[in-house]
Parts: C-alpha cells; sequence; structure tokens
C-alpha cells in the first residue's frame, strides 16, 4: 500500500518546505492539545506572540532567553555533525555556573571588572569543557555510549550544584535559602541596551554562531568532523583521528554550554542558586536539530523558540496555562520533521501512485 | 546480628525490592525493544505518562489495579508514536526517543497541573504470600510485597523464557542481528519491531504507574527524576538479558533504599551528596558494563538503531 | 530431463535508472541443473529475486507446473516450493543451526520441540552428506558450512527447486567439488536447480543447460553439449573476450613491501594470520589468491594500519610502518582500493568534491592553514575526472548518486594520483561491468610499468592470472605457495587453495596439510 522508492536526487522545494509544515503541524498539535483543557488555542497562541513579540520589553526578554539557547545550540551542532550525541548540555551548563562563581565570590574586590569578567568567562568555559571532556573520553577511549555518560552527568552536575548551594557557597544571610550573596557589579556582565536585561552575552552568541559555522563549513577540522559523522570506517580509513576530533568538538561544545551558564548567571541572575534555567540544555538539542544543524540558521531558530518560550512563560501567570506546552509544542514539530525527512530521499507511493 | 540491625536490614531490602521494581519494568521492556533494533529513548517520557495517567486513574476512580492498567496502557500508546517515525519512516531513533521524553514531560506537566499536591486515598495493598513469607531472611524481603512486584517476578521468568526456548524469541533475535536474513525467512521485520517496541511502551508505562501509585502516592511534575534515563543505562548492564536486569535494578534500588534511608535518619552527610550517588553508581556501572562487553563479545544487537528497508539495491 | 516445472514469461523488471531485468522468458525441466550464465550486473541475481519474491516483476508471469503464480515475499516463494541460496548468506550468527533452520516456520507451536527438529535436520545431512551439527552456532561453521547449512534449510521447508546465486564464489575447488557432488545427488532425488555463475569452466562442467543474459536481456538458451566454452563466452559478452592482457616485461626495482611473521586477529578475536612472510618489489603485481575468509582483507588492513598485528613487522621501503596509524602509512606512500566502495572507500552523502580530496585536503594546495581551499578541491576533482574518465554529472551533488563503475574509478583515481610506491587494491573489480573491469585492470598495470608495487587481492582467479606476475595463495593465514605466472597452473593454485600442496618457491615451509 505504502511504499517508498529512492529517489536521484533531492528537491530543493522539499528541503524548505519539510521544516515549515512540521512547524505548522506542531503548532497544531498544540493546539489540539490545549483544547482538551477548555482554552481556546487561538487566544492562547495570540497571547504567547504577545507575550514575545508584542513590545519592546517582552521582545527584548525573547532575546535574552534566545541567548543561552544559541550558544548551546551551536555547539550541539559541532558535536551533533560528527553523530556524537551530547545531552549533557545541561549538566555543562551549570558546571560553567559553578566555575566562574569562585571567581565572582572570591575575586570580586580583587580584580578590575574587565579582568573579572574575562576570568569569569574562561572559567565557565573551562567548567563545561572538563564536564565534556569526561564523557568524550570515556567514548573515545573505552566506546563507552555517550547518550547515558552524558544524562547521568547531568544528574551528578545537580546535585553537586544543591551540595555547593545548601552547603559552602550559601550566603549565611540568606535566611538558610540556597542562594549565594548577589554578585557585585563588578561580576556582571555589561548591559547592552539600557531598559532591557539584553547582556553582552548576546554577542558572544552571535560570535560563537559565525564561528562555528566557519569551523564546519570552511576547516579541515570541519571536513574530518563531516567525515567521521557520515562514515567512521571511511574516516578512519582516511587516516583521521577520531578520538582527536570527538575530544576538541566536545571541549568546544562544552565549553560554549558552561559559557552560557556563565553568562545566565552573570548577566540576569546576578548569583549562583539552584533555579538557573538548566533546562536550556534540553531545548538547545531542539533548536539544533530544527537548524538542520546549521549554525547560522540556529540564530533565527533560537530566537523563534525564545519567544515560543517567553510568550509561554507570560501566559504561564496570566492565563495559567502551564508551560509544559512548550515542550508539547517542540517535541511535536520534531516528530514531524523527523518522519519527514524520509520524503528528501524516498518518494512516497500510495497504491501505485506518486503522491510526493 | 543485634535485632535492630537485622531489623533494619530486612527494611532495607524490602524498599529495595519495591524501588528496584520501578526500573525493572522498563529495563525489560528496553531489552526486548533494543534487541528487535529499535533505540527507545523515550523511556523518561513513557513512564512519566505512565506516571500520570496512572495516578490519575486512581484518583479519579478508585481502583488500583485499573489505573496501574492505564498507566502501562498509555506508556504503550506512547511508544507508537516513536515506532511509527523510527520503523516505517525510518526517521533518526536517537532524536525521535528525545523528542518523545521531553513530550513525556512537556505533556504531564501540562495535564498534571490540577493532581499536584493530591493524594491517593488507597494505594497498592500489600500482599502476603502465606508460606513462602516464611522463609527465613528471604521471606519478609519478597514475598510481602504487592502484586506488581510478584508481576514483576514472572515478569523475568516468562520474557527469559520466551526469548531462548521459544519461536518468538528466535524470530525477535533474528531480527535485532540480521534483519535482512530475518526478511528472507519470512519474518515481518516491521511487525515484530512494532510488537516489542509496544511492549517496552507498556512496560516503561508500567514503571511509572507502580511508582505514583506505590511508593510515592502522590503527583509531582517530573516525579521519575530521571529514572527513564537510568533503565537504559542498566540495560546495557544486563547485557540485553531479564535475569540481569534484575539485578541492576535491584543494586540502584538498593544504593537509593540506602540514601533516602540514611536522609531520614538524619546523617551528617549533605543530603545533596547522598542522593547523587544512585546517578554516580550507574555511571561507573555503565563504564563496567562497557568494558566487560567489549571483551567477551557479548554483541549489543547488530541491528540497533539502523532502519530496516527491503527494496534497497 | 523431464517436464516443465518452473516457466518464466516476458518477466520485466526496472529500477531507479537502469532495466535489470528485459523480457525475459526461461523455462527450468524436472532433474536438471540449468545455469543461468552472465557477467556482474546482467540481471541474474534480480531475475532470481523476482523468484523469490523479493522483488516483484513490473510485467510478465511466472508458471509453476503449468500454474500461473504470483509470489509476493520469499514465505510464498517458500510456500511454491522455491528455495533460494543467497551469495550473502541468510544466517544470523549468533543463533544456531537449528534457531536458523526453524527461523520462519508456521507450522512450529509457541514452545519449540528442538529434539524433533535436531533430528530431522540430522537426517537430512546424512541424506546428503552435508556434514552439520544442528547445535553449533553459525559464528563458529566455516564458510562452506554456512552454505550447507542454507541448503538444509531449504530441503527442511520441502523446496523441489533449488536457486544458488554464485555458490563457488567463497569455496576452493575441492570443496566446489563437494558441492557438484551434493547438487549431481539432488537432481536425482527429483529436484531441479537453478545455477548461477559467471565462470565458465564450472558452468561447463556442471550445467545441462545454460541461459546467457546479458545486460538484462535474454541472449539465448543452450544445451550444454551443444556448445563450447569460447563461444558462450561471446555471448555472455558480444565480443571477442581477451583472455590474456597484454603485459610488458617486468621490471623489478628495490623491495618496497617486506612482511615478516606477520600475525593479527580478526573481528570476533581468532587469530586470522598466522605468520605471513613475502617481500614485494616496485613494478610487480603480486596476486594473492585465497578463498575468502582466509585472511586477505585482513592482511592489507593491517598493511595500511586499519589493524593491529599482534606480532611481526611490516617494512615499506626499508621503514619499519607495523602498527602505525593510518596517516603515518600513506605519507610512506601507501595507497589502498578498498573492497567495499560505498562502506569503506567513500562517503556516499559527501559530493564528489570532498570524496575526491579525501587523501589530500590536509595538504596544500587543497589545505590553507586551518581551512579548506575548495575552489583548489573542484579543480582536482576536475583534473581527475579528466584524467580517468568518470561520469559525475554534478561534482558538488552526493557521490551515492553516482553509478558502481564511476564510483571505483573515482576512489582508484583518488589513490593513484597520490604515486604511490605500493598500491594495495583488495577486489578492484567486483561488481562491475566489463568495460570499467578493463579501466581498471589497465590501469593497475600501467602503474606497475611506472614501478609501483602493487599487491592485488583478489577471490577472482580469472583477474589475477590475467595481470599477475607473481601468484601467492593464502590459506588459514598463511601463505602456503607462491609461483611466477609463467610457471602459474590453475589446479595447482586451486590445491594451494585447500592447504594440500606444496610448494618449491617457499622457504622453510612445511607441508601445509589439510
Amino acid at each position: 500500500m505504502l511504499k517508498f522508492e529512492k529517489r536521484e536526487n533531492i528537491p530543493l522545494h522539499l528541503r524548505i518546505l519539510i521544516p515549515l509544515i512540521s512547524i505548522l503541524l506542531g503548532v497544531l498539535i498544540g493546539g489540539i492539545a490545549v483544547m482538551f483543557s477548555q482554552v481556546n488555542p487561538l487566544t492562547v497562541y495570540k497571547a504567547i506572540f504577545i507575550g514575545a513579540f508584542g513590545s519592546t520589553y517582552v521582545f527584548s526578554e525573547t532575546i535574552v532567553v534566545a541567548i543561552p539557547l544559541l550558544l548551546i545550540s551551536v555547539g550541539l551542532i559541532l558535536v551533533f555533525k560528527m553523530n556524537y550525541w551530547n545531552i549533557g548540555a545541561y549538566g555543562q551548563y551549570i558546571m560553567g555556573a559553578i566555575f566562574c562563581t569562585y571567581f565572582a565570590l572570591n575575586s570580586a574586590e580583587t580584580m578590575s571588572r574587565p579582568i573579572l569578567l574575562m576570568m569569569m568567562c574562561i572559567a565557565g568555559m573551562v567548567g563545561g569543557a572538563l564536564w565534556a571532556l569526561i564523557p568524550a573520553a570515556l567514548k573515545a577511549y573505552w566506546k563507552v555510549n555517550e547518550v547515558i555518560a552524558t544524562l547521568l552527568l547531568n544528574y551528578i552536575a545537580l546535585y553537586s550544584l544543591k551540595f555547593l548551594m545548601y552547603g559552602p557557597w550559601r550566603n549565611p544571610r540568606s535566611f538558610g535559602f540556597p542562594l549565594t550573596k548577589i554578585f557585585d557589579l563588578n561580576a556582571q556582565l555589561p548591559k547592552l541596551i539600557s531598559h532591557t536585561r539584553i547582556h553582552l552575552g548576546l554577542i558572544f552568541g552571535i560570535i560563537a554562531a559565525i564561528i562555528i559555522w566557519i569551523i564546519i563549513k570552511k576547516t579541515k577540522f570541519g571536513y574530518e568532523i563531516r567525515v567521521i559523522g557520515e562514515n567512521e570506517i571511511v574516516a578512519r580509513y582516511a587516516g583521521i583521528n577520531i578520538a582527536k576530533n570527538i575530544i576538541l568538538a566536545m571541549i568546544i561544545s562544552g565549553g560554549l554550554a558552561g559559557l552560557a551558564g556563565m553568562a545566565q548567571i552573570s548577566g540576569i541572575i546576578h548569583m549562583l542558586q539552584i533555579e538557573i534555567n538548566p533546562d536550556y540544555g534540553y531545548t538547545a538539542i531542539i533548536v539544533a536539530w530544527l537548524s538542520g544543524l546549521n549554525a547560522l540558521t540556529a540564530m533565527i531558530v533560537s530566537f523563534f523558540l525564545g519567544g515560543l518560550f517567553a510568550g509561554a512563560s507570560q501566559i504561564q501567570i496570566t492565563m495559567k496555562v502551564p508551560i509544559g506546552i512548550v515542550g508539547l509544542i517542540e517535541s511535536s514539530i520534531l516528530f514531524f520533521l523527523l518522519g519527514g525527512a524520509i520524503l528528501t530521499n524516498y518518494k512516497l507511493y500510495y497504491k501505485g501512485r506518486k503522491i510526493i | 546480628m543485634r535485632p535492630d540491625a537485622y531489623a533494619i536490614t530486612i527494611i532495607l531490602l524490602a524498599a529495595t525490592v519495591e524501588s528496584g521494581t520501578i526500573l525493572l519494568f522498563p529495563i525489560i521492556g528496553e531489552i526486548f525493544t533494543e534487541r528487535s533494533g529499535i533505540l527507545n529513548l523515550g523511556i523518561e517520557g513513557m513512564m512519566i505518562i505512565g506516571a500520570l495517567v496512572g495516578f490519575a486513574t486512581a484518583f479519579m476512580t478508585g481502583q488500583i489495579y485499573w489505573a496501574f492498567f492505564m498507566g502501562m496502557l498509555a506508556g504503550g500508546l506512547a511508544s507508537l508514536i516513536h515506532a511509527f517515525i523510527s520503523i516505517t519512516l525510518r526517521g533518526n531513533q536517537v532524536v525521535s526517543g528525545l523528542a518523545l521524553s521531553i513530550f513525556g514531560l512537556g505533556v504531564t506537566n501540562f495535564y498534571g497541573q490540577e493532581f499536584v499536591n493530591l493524594q491517593l486515598a488507597h494505594t497498592i495493598p500489600q500482599v502476603i504470600i502465606p508460606g513462602l513469607s516464611q522463609i527465613p531472611f528471604f521471606g519478609p524481603i519478597l514475598f510481602k510485597q504487592d502484586y506488581m512486584v510478584y508481576l514483576s517476578y514472572i515478569l523475568v521468568i516468562i520474557t527469559w523464557f520466551i526469548l531462548f526456548k521459544t519461536k518468538a524469541g528466535i524470530q525477535l533475535r533474528a531480527v535485532g542481528q540480521n534483519a535482512q536474513a530475518a526478511d528472507a525467512m519470512g519474518v515481518n521485520v516491521y511487525k515484530v519491531r512494532y510488537f516489542w517496541t509496544f511492549f517496552g511502551g507498556l512496560m516503561a508505562g508500567a514503571g511509572g504507574a507502580y511508582l505514583t501509585l506505590n511508593c510515592a502516592p502522590f503527583w509531582l511534575d517530573g516525579i521519575t527524576a530521571g529514572r527513564g534515563w537510568v533503565a537504559i543505562a542498566l540495560v546495557i548492564f544486563a547485557r540485553w538479558n531479564p535475569p540481569y536486569a534484575l539485578i541492576g535494578a535491584y543494586l540502584f534500588g538498593a544504593i537509593n533504599a540506602l540514601q533516602f534511608q540514611l536522609q531520614s535518619m538524619g546523617t551528617t552527610i549533605p543530603s545533596a551528596l547522598l542522593s547523587m550517588q544512585p546517578y554516580f553508581l550507574t555511571f561507573i556501572l555503565i563504564i563496567v558494563a562497557t568494558l566487560l562487553v567489549k571483551a567477551k563479545h557479548i554483541g549489543v544487537p547488530k541491528e540497533l538503531g539502523i532502519p530496516y528497508a527491503r527494496e534497497e539495491k | 530431463m523431464g517436464a516443465i516445472v518452473l516457466q518464466v514469461k516476458n518477466i520485466s523488471k526496472h529500477f531507479p535508472g537502469v532495466l535489470a531485468n528485459d523480457h525475459i522468458n526461461f523455462d527450468l525441466r524436472k532433474g536438471e541443473i540449468h545455469t543461468l550464465l552472465g557477467e556482474n550486473g546482467a540481471g541474474k541475481t534480480t531475475l532470481m529475486n523476482i523468484l523469490d519474491g523479493i522483488y516483484y516483476p513490473d510485467e510478465g508471469e511466472i508458471y509453476l507446473n503449468g500454474k500461473k503464480v504470483d509470489i509476493r515475499s520469499p514465505f510464498e516463494a517458500t510456500k511454491n516450493g522455491i528455495g533460494m541460496i543467497h551469495q550473502h548468506f541468510m544466517l544470523v550468527d549468533t543463533l544456531t543451526v537449528l534457531e536458523n533452520v526453524v527461523l520462519g516456520l508456521e507450522s512450529q507451536g509457541f514452545y519449540l520441540n528442538k529434539k524433533k527438529i535436531a533430528e530431522r535436520i540430522k537426517e537430512i545431512s546424512q541424506n546428503y552428506n552435508l556434514n552439520i551439527n544442528p547445535y553449533a552456532k553459525i559464528w563458529q561453521l566455516s564458510v562452506g558450512e554456512q552454505q550447507r547449512v542454507e541448503i538444509i534449510k531449504t530441503l527442511f521447508r520441502g523446496a523441489k527447486i533449488l536457486i544458488m546465486d554464485e555458490p563457488t564464489a567463497v569455496l576452493t575447488p575441492q570443496e566446489a567439488d563437494t558441492l557438484f557432488k551434493i547438487l549431481r545427488r539432488m537432481i536425482k532425488e527429483d529436484k531441479s536447480i537453478i545455477f548461477i555463475s559467471h565462470k565458465l569452466d564450472e558452468v561447463m562442467k556442471i550445467s545441462d543447460r545454460i541461459t546467457v543474459l546479458r545486460k538484462g536481456k535474454l541472449v539465448g538458451t543452450v544445451d550444454k553439449k551443444e556448445i563450447k566454452q569460447k563461444e558462450l563466452a561471446k555471448m555472455m559478452v558480444g565480443r571477442e573476450v581477451l583472455f590474456r592482457l597484454e603485459r610488458n616485461p617486468m621490471r623489478r626495482k628495490g623491495e618496497v613491501l617486506k612482511i615478516e611473521d606477520l600475525e593479527t586477529h580478526n573481528d570476533k578475536g581468532i587469530k586470522i594470520l598466522r605468520g605471513i612472510n613475502f617481500s614485494l618489489p616496485g613494478g610487480e603485481i603480486f596476486g594473492l589468491a585465497g578463498v575468502s575468509g582466509n585472511g586477505q582483507t585482513e592482511l592489507a588492513e593491517v598493511i595500511v594500519g586499519l589493524r593491529r598485528a599482534i606480532a611481526g613487522k611490516v617494512y615499506i621501503k626499508g621503514e619499519e610502518v607495523t602498527n602505525l596509524y593510518p596517516k603515518a602509512i600513506t605519507k610512506e606512500g601507501t595507497n589502498y582500493i578498498p573492497p567495499d566502495r560505498l562502506k569503506v572507500g567513500l562517503v556516499p552523502n559527501l559530493s564528489s568534491v570532498e570524496n575526491a580530496i579525501l587523501r589530500r585536503y590536509d595538504r596544500e594546495p587543497i589545505s590553507r592553514g586551518i581551512f579548506l581551499n575548495y575552489e583548489e578541491a573542484a579543480k582536482y576533482t576536475r583534473e581527475l575526472i579528466k584524467q580517468f574518465n568518470i561520469m559525475v554529472p554534478r561534482e558538488n551533488a552526493p557521490v551515492k548518486f553516482l553509478s558502481g563503475g564511476n564510483l571505483q574509478k573515482l576512489i582508484l583515481a583518488r589513490e593513484i594520483r597520490e604515486e604511490p610506491a605500493l598500491l594495495i587494491a583488495v577486489h578492484p573489480s567486483r561488481g562491475l561491468d566489463v568495460g570499467a573491469t578493463e579501466f581498471v585492470r589497465k590501469k593497475l598495470l600501467e602503474e606497475r610499468d611506472q614501478g609501483v608495487a602493487i599487491l592485488l587481492i583478489s577471490e577472482d582467479l580469472e583477474e589475477l592470472l590475467m595481470i599477475s606476475d607473481r601468484i601467492g595463495v593464502i590459506y588459514e593465514g598463511k601463505i602456503v605457495g607462491m609461483v611466477d605466472i609463467d610457471d602459474a597452473n590453475i589446479n595447482e593454485i586451486g590445491l594451494m587453495m585447500a592447504g594440500v600442496h606444496k610448494n618449491p618457491l617457499l622457504k622453510g615451509e612445511e607441508n601445509v596439510k589439510v
């Protein structure tokens, strides 16, 4: 009945249509889910849109959400291209936050702002990179499954954070709440646009996206990564050092996730606490995949998914629509994208007649 | 042994069985799914869907066993999404499974709001098996549990039997090891994969339902706390063999029960570090298991994660 | 020969870009061995896959004992008494013989009555002298034994018509004779056999009738007694076949490759090379013959650094290169044409350009600091295309859309252009049509004339005899014989492939008995 036949080339219009239709269908599913809880989906979507883009301030808040998504997702794009599934951006983000907090708490008096911030950036990247290095080395040398390894490390990172927050780094004046003291101005990333919360991290993100794009498309490292991702045997035969590439790519990916963690607590939260939005690490996976593993596209996709998240956060309060709607919509879009991918390589026949 | 130390040991081990049973169901389910060649990373999502559906059904109908069944079914239905994408549409199984987990977490957050902070009037009743529960030491640990735990014991035995002693088991193993050969021999590869992926979903739902109906009789957003991922890890530890799944599940259950006990007894060890231990242990287990698998040539099912298509010329 | 049991009328089947079967007519009589002859790509396997239900024809009909049948799956083929033994065995290596035989059988209940089935398997095994233990695991069996398991599978299901696709490709000449004895016994029991081959010697030995296919079309069906080998060859190929390629006299130059007591494990951890010794000078083609599975591929992999040697040494141009990384060995001037084009030699989803530069992407001018100069890459690719006459319609499209012959030419071009001192070629013309095959062999001879040392590993004895200067035979991980081409005798080589013969050219080798 349903049959697939191999194509002889990949038609361009499908490459654009399939992602677009996936987005539409995913949004549709979200709307149906909302209908089941007796709320008008159109009202909800309009509210989300307004909550994301409706005023200059919410627009800026969308960008604020997009910053860590962008930073993390472009790092993920690099490793996903290599078929290395880094699900650990959550933990790498946390580690970056932890490492940079060390300097924020201890060196705020002794360093000038630019130096302190630079140290914090480096510390954040180092923290994330180290946390990514562990599963990378395990995979490179002992073939340990990276999905599980990175995932478990997420939980270990989270509990490490909790330990620090309820223990040695707790602010003695916080009435027992697990928070550090508020960062000095010295340790806060400067704002880019006044009257908004957009901070320097935005520049980091854009630069990172461009660098990653250049790496993948134009460097030998990027070429090697693509070969490894497509066919590991050929890569070995071509003399490509797979272990080295896994480790290097993961250091970059973890470093970017760690930098995102630093940017979030230094630029927005201004302290270390348990709730520092590490879930961005999972959302970034969706951003990476929806961007078709293209770092430049990721800028657009992280902006829109950031908007979805920001808008949904608004209506969580105003309309009592739970934030889970975001995950629902995102994963639905992803389902359609994954399912539709077959059409780029295969024609669809139903009862003998060609459909697509 | 001093009498109260003995008593505590019994309690701990019994708690181990309970806690381990939450994992035992999904581990066995995923063993069979992966044996058919399908990698399903959506266990966390299916488990939590089962948890919510089970809880909600119990809350609304008061029928515990019916609720367990509904939770199971919900997990199974959720798995069909992944099955359709992976088997018929030959999509990327890693990302599809992840999407399923995110979907599950999102959906349960969305519909679970009204159940937060509610408590079940009745939880799963304890069913003491006469005679067997008198056995010194093991009796109270193994046979003073509930029907779901007893179900899990039977499940381990039956699934082991099916895998190695029946025609269905041969078909399953063939599909996961050499799908083309199985197809050439007249086995319907798609049907086998759909069946066992659905089974995996049922089992994941069962684990989640058991969690909310018994061990923590209330609903919280994200109550599965990563157990789905631990289950996937323990499948590797079990080397895709049901009896070893028991060992892995109970090991995790033991650490879990132990750290829980320590926390409630008020130790000086920071609670965060204690809570970390089960995950840390699983992390070490994975490394060990991977090295062992490499050394003994006991295979990952060769077809794992690779979509099957017949007319590939 | 008896009545017609199978008739194929007007069968056509097309795949994207190629008409594999073009209105074929063919019949099979009871108790005959009917050979389907043709080269790679002639359409033989496609036609048989249609009979086995793996493909469904676009046109035409199939008749069994006069009745029209519709075969939509291998299962239905089996129900109709057709059993096919493929070139690549359909066996699950982690299961036992018994479990493989039983796989997919409908009549068995839920529980497996292993004893009854084992008895029946032993019965069949004894009846036809197949010598198989039902409880053995497939991965423990030799290739010949695995093939016999395939035969048991079909007989167990009551097959009356057996189709064997290139069965001797993996057997020694002696094992092939054993197989022929088994086949002849079967036709006495009123089975009918379709035998696919492209080896003329065999075909003349075993067939009753021969049907020749060429490029998807039927050329004709003849009685074995009424035709000669040379005429068959002409039917197969369509023109006079060169049985010997023109070769310049060999000019040896220095010692390029030296292997000393080399040992290694295969993927299953079993020792597959047990002490290889030989040396190869520049300007010589050393053809290594041997039944597949005796360590040839592993030998090539060790030399180029894709597999670890556990003992022994490899020297290239006097420098020891044992267990160096592939990149380092390539730097010594070694290039490799691997046996599996799309799995080992090329990246199917990357473009022709990106595949072409695989060997020199980290050297100037294609490499520029950490960057890749895509203009230079494209320029280089176009040079390759011109020099080697490769058909590449779009150089930036994924390379998987090219034909087999062009893929192989691309690999060949890429490797040869590195101007190696040593070239390792494994099954270089497998799966190629006549034109591409001739091209490959000519190029290898050209390189040899330029002074390149070539280690040619091939299953095709004909090919080895055609272009080698020296032929060695590998058996169970050791080189058991070596002859200069002028002294080569195909029977002797066959015996060496079975480990029976002692060869005077080998120093210090004992008589290796089977």
